[in-house]
């Protein structure tokens, strides 16, 4: 029931509210897995993936306004808000046919270019399909002012544990400490200035002179651009779930463990009842957790450890360790999956409403690449990370790594990690740097190598959902002589969506690496480029004036 | 083994961008060879995969109006004949006038190309919406329009230009730096290369926002000068806006691609010499979203996806260079095109493989020959449209 403090709003002309604070997502998913879009090329049904405001699967119109996605959005009173990209609706698009006509992909570098004289009729019926929403209505708005920019001794970029220890103990030294964080920032510690909801979206490498030498430019939403100018950067970013590939892997009910929680907040039940989580690691057991009751099975793709075994042994979770899931299959939402042991075996189905991916965490590491941090590639993680020195210094001096972005994914050794980087900035004596595990080939490579030798087939492997680029273009770009993450990017068109690659990038290095038959870091990845979330241009338009570049 | 004067014993073109496949192309169809294309990057790292697709025949000089005209010819039929669709849409060019001098500007632009046979129209300022929906006309005292112009997307036509040359035959070397100009006689014999010597009796050099580097490293010091230049590109929308739009006041340029992003850039003053990694700038992101918001309102909340950045190979006069260098013999240009080398490549390459070749070519030779800077300056044409 809704309380006196409830806002009201409409969705699709019906009407509805929120507690202050709720998401857009939250309420839409206490109803039920909602279908909210369909994709760019295809219009295949999508429903959230991400939950972290990054995927194109859950933007809406708001009062007009298109692409503001639900799980970040906090409904204001009176907002109309409309789904748009489809019709007559997302989980009902007539359009969706597309999916059907052109079921092994549509070649769009090769394809419309005979007869001359019907280009232009293709151009008009392509061009249409771009885009998820119209342009907002024309209204008057006044010219953008400049807002003064934050001046600081230490930014510290991510306020979870890591983040927060490396602030606290910096301030109780007497420097003036920034904490931003892209969520709600819990219990402030004292003395430190807290930037809510906000995003470092574009940290450029340090200038040379001057008392405060990176300029990071941050995102509050909704609206807000700021510009810090700070002589230290702790960079506590996280990590995020990643994606996995399989037949039909862009299904509604396929989800990330972050997606899984953004529906879920709290103890409320999720827009599932008996999911296939993937993962066997600590994140798996996270999500046995938290949503065991509402879980079918556990697939993972190598070994499953002990503690998920435990854990699931309590409920009535099926087990399938160093399995392949080869698909997902239903009428819209997932209904089945196909597994298959890579000890050998018959193919076998299992029934399921949802698909929970806690297999793998990656590290919100785009600041690094574009602050000009040395990254190795760590096997072990499938993914690059600082090369750190004493007190998780990157080679960027005055630039500290800490907690999940910097690979140390166990609560202890992150906190270790935050300790050591704010007492190198204090001039401390600084610890013995955190041992990070020793690095191993990743196991997802296998994993991939054994799967690609099944034919994808009466369905789509989307290696890119935001442009819905298949994992047969990958193929097709590799048997013609095209080379390396960048030029495949390119060629493909793979990463260049809302997402920015952060979703299908490391799948691809990985399935590219086995493609090409040589290691991850020689297939190489993409610059980093700025924003690193997509940020309005107002909110850039009332930037300060920054410094004049150094050469 | 050197070549003698007179040998053919290869052609050797730096640069894999579209002026140097361009070139090789037409160069392998005429039968010329051994052709060897050298890149020190991969395929798109350089300007030709970083620009924003603009292909326009609004010019000041007649002739650089002819080469763009014979342009968009080739891309109207490059699909057919490369077998890789490029998207060249033609949804016209909007220059836009905020005072006097610069309509006094595009009117002598729209005279040129009309008297070149084209349907330029010069507008008024209540036109302009018409063409561009949304637009604020506040401000504008005028604009030019040509429905012809249009954009592609450039990735598509490397591919297409890439595999049509391997086909020929060309000899295609990624990866590969040239450390020296190998020379007898006050003519080229051949490179040095990171991967060992080539013998060449020909060398061109298409090597973009590096040409100037490459020139001085065979002793010809040019004016070229590398400008780094920023783009960004938004979210996607529905399509709204057909043209590519340039405002003369900033040099602020945009479209909107096949894909639904709005795509461009602006002029600015920025220091020259930091080429290593072409960095993006907050100043670009805060100058860009500044002049975009005031002219397009509504799209005052849509996100920017990306940024990136590249080089323009400048001149002083605005015009390319094209030509054997009287200093060196065997040393073509085919540089020089200041950001806009994707819109001429087709007709420019063409005249620097006839140079090649020794065919009659119909570009007037002091206007694009590197001489013209060598001399005391007389009154030779200057093209004024440099931006968009």
């Amino acid at each position: 029931m809704a309380s006196s403090r409830a806002v009201p709003f409409t969705f699709r002309g019906r009407r509805g509210s929120v507690e202050p604070g709720e998401t857009l997502l939250e309420h839409l998913a206490s109803r039920g897995l909602p279908t909210l879009q369909r994709s760019i090329r295809y219009h295949r049904p999508r429903a959230p993936f991400c939950g972290i405001g990054h995927c194109t699967n859950c933007l809406v119109r708001v009062n007009g306004e298109p692409n503001v996605r639900a799980c970040r959005y906090l409904p204001q009173a009176g907002d109309s808000v409309t789904t748009t990209n489809a019709w007559p609706s997302p989980e009902h698009d007539l359009m969706g046919l597309l999916d059907v006509v052109f079921l092994r992909g549509l070649d769009t570098l090769h394809g419309f270019r005979r007869p001359a004289w019907a280009t232009p009729v293709f151009q008009r019926i392509v061009r249409r399909l771009a885009g998820y929403g119209p342009i907002a209505a024309a209204s008057a708005a006044a010219p953008p002012t400049a807002t003064a920019p934050i001046d600081l001794d230490v930014l510290v970029i991510g306020a979870g544990p890591a983040g927060r220890q490396a602030g606290h103990r910096l301030a109780d030294a007497g420097r003036s400490v920034g904490l931003l964080d892209r969520g709600v920032i819990a219990a402030p510690p004292d003395r430190v200035a807290l930037f809510p909801r906000t995003t470092a979206v574009f940290l450029p490498p340090p200038h040379s002179g001057g008392d405060r030498p990176f300029e990071a430019v941050a995102f509050e939403e909704p609206d807000r651009g700021r510009l810090f100018r700070v002589r230290t950067v702790v960079l506590a970013s996280g990590a995020y779930d990643a994606s996995l590939l399989f037949t039909g892997n862009d299904r509604p009910g396929v989800m990330t463990a972050d997606g899984a929680l953004s529906m879920a907040p709290g103890e409320r039940a999720p827009p599932f009842h008996r999911a296939l989580i993937v993962g066997g690691g600590a994140r798996a057991a996270e999500m046995l957790d938290r949503f065991g009751a509402h879980t079918e099975a556990l697939v993972a793709p190598g070994p499953i450890s002990p503690e998920v075994t435990r854990r699931a042994s309590g409920l009535s979770v099926a087990l399938y360790p160093r399995t392949l899931l080869l698909s997902a299959s239903g009428r819209g939402r997932v209904r089945h999956v196909r597994l298959l042991s890579r000890g050998g075996g018959p193919e076998f189905s299992v029934a399921v409403d949802a698909i929970v991916l806690a297999h793998r965490r990656l590290p919100h590491a785009q600041l690094l690449f574009q602050a000009g941090a040395q990254m190795e590639w760590r096997g072990t993680a499938g993914s690059y990370f600082p090369v750190l020195g004493p007190g998780s210094q990157t080679t960027v001096p005055g630039l500290y790594a800490v907690g999940e972005v910097a690979g140390f994914s166990d609560g202890v050794a992150a906190e270790a990690s935050a300790l050591a980087a704010a007492d190198a900035i204090l001039g401390r004596n600084v610890p013995s740097p955190g041992v990070r595990a020793p690095d191993a080939p990743n196991e997802l490579v296998g994993y991939y190598r054994d799967l690609l030798r099944f034919p994808a087939g009466l369905g789509k492997q989307v290696a890119c959902a935001c442009e819905d680029v298949l994992l047969e273009e990958l193929r097709e770009a590799t048997a013609r002589g095209y080379r390396g993450l960048e030029v495949v990017k390119r060629y493909t068109g793979l990463g260049t969506g809302l997402c920015q690659g952060r979703y299908c990038l490391p799948e691809a290095l990985l399935i590219l690496s086995i493609l090409e038959a040589r290691s991850p870091p020689e297939v190489g990845y993409i610059r980093q480029r700025p924003p690193v979330i997509p940020t309005p241009l107002s909110a850039l338009a009332e930037l300060p004036e920054p410094a004049p570049e150094s050469t | 083994m050197s070549a003698g004067p007179g040998a053919t014993s290869g052609i050797a073109i730096v640069g894999a961008g579209i002026i140097g496949l361009y070139t090789a192309y037409h160069l392998a169809r005429a039968g010329a060879g051994p052709i060897t294309v050298l890149d020190r990057g991969w395929l798109s790292n350089g300007a030709s995969g970083r620009n924003g697709g603009g292909v326009r025949q609004q010019w000041e000089t007649p002739a650089t109006v002819r080469l763009a005209r014979e342009s968009v010819a080739a891309y109207r039929r490059f699909g057919r004949e490369f077998g890789f669709n490029i998207w060249f849409r033609q949804g016209g060019y909007l220059f836009l006038a905020e005072s006097e001098p610069e309509l006094r500007h595009l009117s002598g632009v729209t005279s040129t190309i009309r008297s070149e046979g084209l349907d330029g129209k010069l507008l008024r300022p209540e036109e302009v919406p018409h063409y561009a929906p949304g637009l604020d006309p506040g401000g504008l005292v005028g604009g030019s329009y040509l429905h012809s112009d249009g954009t592609l997307y450039p990735f598509p036509a490397l591919w297409a230009l890439n595999e049509a040359v391997v086909r020929e035959g060309v000899n295609l070397r990624m990866g590969t730096e040239v450390t020296g100009i190998r020379t007898e006689d006050a003519r080229v014999t051949g490179l040095a290369t990171s991967a060992g010597p080539l013998v060449a009796s020909v060398v061109v050099n298409a090597a973009g926002g590096w040409a100037g580097d490459l020139s001085a490293l065979a002793g010809l010091p040019t004016p070229n000068h590398a400008t780094r230049h920023e783009i960004l590109a938004t979210e996607p929308l529905k399509p709204f806006l057909d043209p590519m739009v340039v405002r003369l006041r900033d040099g602020l340029y945009f479209s909107q691609t096949m894909r639904g992003e709005i795509v461009g850039g602006l002029t600015m003053a920025h220091p020259t010499g930091t080429r290593a990694g072409m960095p993006s700038s907050s100043a670009f992101l805060r100058a860009m979203s500044r002049a975009l918001v005031g002219l397009l309102p509504s799209i005052r909340h849509l996100g920017v996806l990306r940024a990136w950045s590249g080089f323009y190979d400048d001149t002083p006069d605005g015009l390319p260079v094209i030509g054997e260098d009287p200093r060196l013999r065997g040393f073509f240009h085919a540089n020089g095109f200041g950001g806009h080398g994707f819109m001429l490549a087709p007709a420019a390459s063409r005249r620097v493989a006839q140079a090649i070749l020794g065919e009659r070519s119909d570009l007037d030779p002091g206007q694009f020959s590197v001489g013209r800077f060598l001399t005391p300056p007389a009154d030779r044409p200057v093209e004024g449209l440099q931006l968009g």
